[in-house]
């Protein structure tokens, strides 16, 4: 475990070598913001609640998902490809290290820089600029942990993406395409309620809405019976282990491609 | 029990035959025509520990392939290798904590953050207590001046000091076995006396067990008392580097642009140089790149100095260079039977 923080704090100073990204981020996001607010703001002008959430709670939810993908946009389908494909795949299997292990704990720096120079700074932003007020209760508290697994999960989209590069020289077409299936089926733009109710349904089935819409309804919605918290925690650590367990998987079977076949 | 037993190892590649422009491409993709390509064909050696052993072969020969088959990174197709008898590539995590690796077209260091950091990084991977830390750091500050660059982001660092840092990386876990592929590539003379001198001055503090692969013959004189020659996959050669260097040490590329050059020029020297030395003088002549034509002599049969008159007053000459005998050249020396 030791070995495997080191990277965290490695890919961490990194962030803080090229502290101008952050910023730029922030501003963009600061834009997005503006827009948000008045989109929402003119969608609930005739009424207070719609779907069973305010203003307020449709605001938060979307500036806080803004502000959260960010936060897993690691570019670990990026990173991981790259290291394939020039082959310094090598030069860590030289090492005793797990590989999926030592790329999880190096975007996790990544996060945690992201964390501190964004998310921070965005949640400010909202509540100084914006004026809305961030609701407290028992899902305030969860929303750490539940963001932790959805890291985790999100990390393995992003990994089964980059390992695929064994495969296809190439993977900007499949990156591209994983990152809008997530955005449209996560909740991360809209929330999960303004869906189609059977769409919604079969949405919550699956795994991407564990990355936004759970961790942003424990934040919007926080003083919600706790027995939903639990089981939304459950739903997420249970997605969690089987993807981390199936991209684990996936690599062993993926990397036979270098071992027989050179690096 | 030898360190690193290695019988009749193999790796077979199986390489798609691609065809010509757009429409060969398309049909590459349901292409089912491979040709398999043997990048090692079964070699055999035996390492014990301590050596300093040089594994030498002209690009291509499947040195790198060797190393990584050796380090776990491939399967080998055929054959077995057992270091500190255990299979390399079936328990890789224990085993790479016994080894140390350079390729030297890669680095292990961290690209964006002062080299201190990659060594921090580095003693938490092998767990490397701070105490034996502090000691090997130490111990590289004196060898190398380590301390200048310790904050210097990687970067930054010249190709001869990356290198540096890289091979003392390689033991500061102090490993069994290190090996080391093409540490020298791409340096200058001054540098690469520097890393030699640090490579034999690491094996001999900890008695570690080198494996230094090159296409330099000067990196295997300066280093190793045994060598490995390969090609095309097998082994030419395995036995003593004093053999090899007494057979090719002495041998020189004299090259040479020659004004005016035309189709009878290589002639004209290979008899003027036969008229003056003898036929029996093993001087050949050839042109190897275009403008420059390489005079290659053994000098313990005729001195450079000589053979350089020679040429020099019979020719117009625009530029010389004396260059050492070239991988290639030894290769095919020992095909028609130097070392026999």
């Amino acid at each position: 475990m030791r070995k495997y923080l080191a990277f965290t704090r490695g890919s961490f100073m990194v962030g803080l070598v090229y502290r101008f990204g952050p910023l730029l981020s922030l501003i963009g996001n600061f834009i997005y913001l503006g827009v948000a607010y008045y989109l929402w703001h003119s969608i609930y002008k005739n009424s207070d609640t719609l779907r069973s959430m305010t203003f307020n709670e449709t605001f938060l939810y979307v500036a806080i998902g803004s502000a959260v993908f960010i936060l897993l946009k690691t570019y670990v389908d990026w990173e991981v490809s790259y290291e394939i494909r020039e082959g310094i795949i090598s030069t860590y299997m030289t090492k005793p290290l797990d590989y999926q292990t030592y790329i999880l704990f190096t975007s996790l720096g990544q996060t945690l820089m992201s964390l501190m120079v964004i998310t921070i700074p965005t949640l400010l932003i909202i509540t100084l600029v914006f004026k809305v007020a961030i609701p407290l209760g028992m899902g305030t508290l969860l929303f750490p942990l539940s963001l932790l697994l959805a890291f985790v999960i999100s990390f393995c989209f992003d990994y089964f993406i980059g390992i695929l590069a064994f495969y296809t020289e190439s993977v900007w077409g499949l990156s591209t395409t994983k990152e809008i299936i997530i955005l449209a089926l996560s909740g991360a733009l809209i929330p999960l309620q303004f869906f189609p109710a059977k769409l919604q349904s079969i949405l919550l089935l699956l795994p991407f809405q564990t990355i936004y819409h759970t961790p942003l309804m424990m934040l919007t919605k926080p003083d919600q019976d706790p027995q939903i918290f639990v089981s939304m925690l459950i739903v997420q650590v249970v997605w969690a282990v089987v993807l981390y367990a199936l991209t684990r998987l996936f690599f062993e079977q993926a990397v036979k491609v270098l071992r027989i076949a050179g690096g | 029990m030898s360190l690193i037993h290695v019988n009749n190892l193999a790796k077979h590649f199986k390489v798609l035959n691609r065809r010509e422009g757009l429409g060969g491409a398309f049909r590459d993709l349901f292409s089912g025509d491979y040709r398999t390509v043997k990048a090692v064909d079964g070699i055999s050696f035996d390492i014990e520990a301590g050596e300093i052993v040089g594994y030498i072969g002209p690009n291509g020969a499947g040195k790198s392939t060797t190393i990584k088959m050796m380090t776990g990174i491939l399967k080998p197709s055929g054959g077995e290798i057992r270091i500190n008898d255990h299979v390399p590539f079936e328990n890789r995590i224990r085993q790479a904590q016994i080894m140390g690796v350079v390729f030297g077209q890669r680095t292990q260091l961290w690209w964006d953050l002062p080299v201190i950091e990659s060594f921090k990084i580095l003693k938490e991977i092998y767990k490397v207590s701070q105490k034996t830390f502090d000691e090997h750091m130490g111990m590289f500050n004196e060898l190398v001046g380590l301390k200048a660059l310790y904050s210097q982001q990687v970067r930054t660092l010249s190709l001869g000091q990356r290198m540096l840092c890289d091979i003392t990386a390689s033991f500061l876990h102090n490993p069994q076995i290190v090996f080391l592929d093409e540490p020298t590539i791409g340096l200058d003379i001054s540098i690469k006396a520097k890393i030699r001198t640090i490579i034999k001055e690491l094996n001999t503090a900890r008695k570690t067990t080198i494996i230094l692969t090159t296409h330099d013959l000067g990196d295997v004189e300066a280093l190793s008392h045994r060598v490995i020659i390969i090609d095309k996959g097998k082994k030419l050669y395995d036995g003593d580097t004093k053999k090899v260097n007494a057979l090719f040490g002495a041998y020189r590329t004299l090259k040479v642009q020659v004004n005016d050059f035309d189709e009878g020029t290589l002639d004209a020297l290979k008899n003027k140089l036969a008229e003056q030395f003898g036929a029996t003088n093993k001087i050949t002549v050839a042109q190897t790149e275009e403008f420059w034509t390489d005079i290659t002599i053994d000098q313990a049969l005729t001195p450079l100095s000589e053979v350089l008159n020679c040429v020099m007053t019979n020719f117009s000459i625009l530029d010389v260079r004396i260059v050492e005998i070239a991988m290639e050249d030894v290769v095919q020396r020992i095909y028609d039977g130097a070392l026999a």
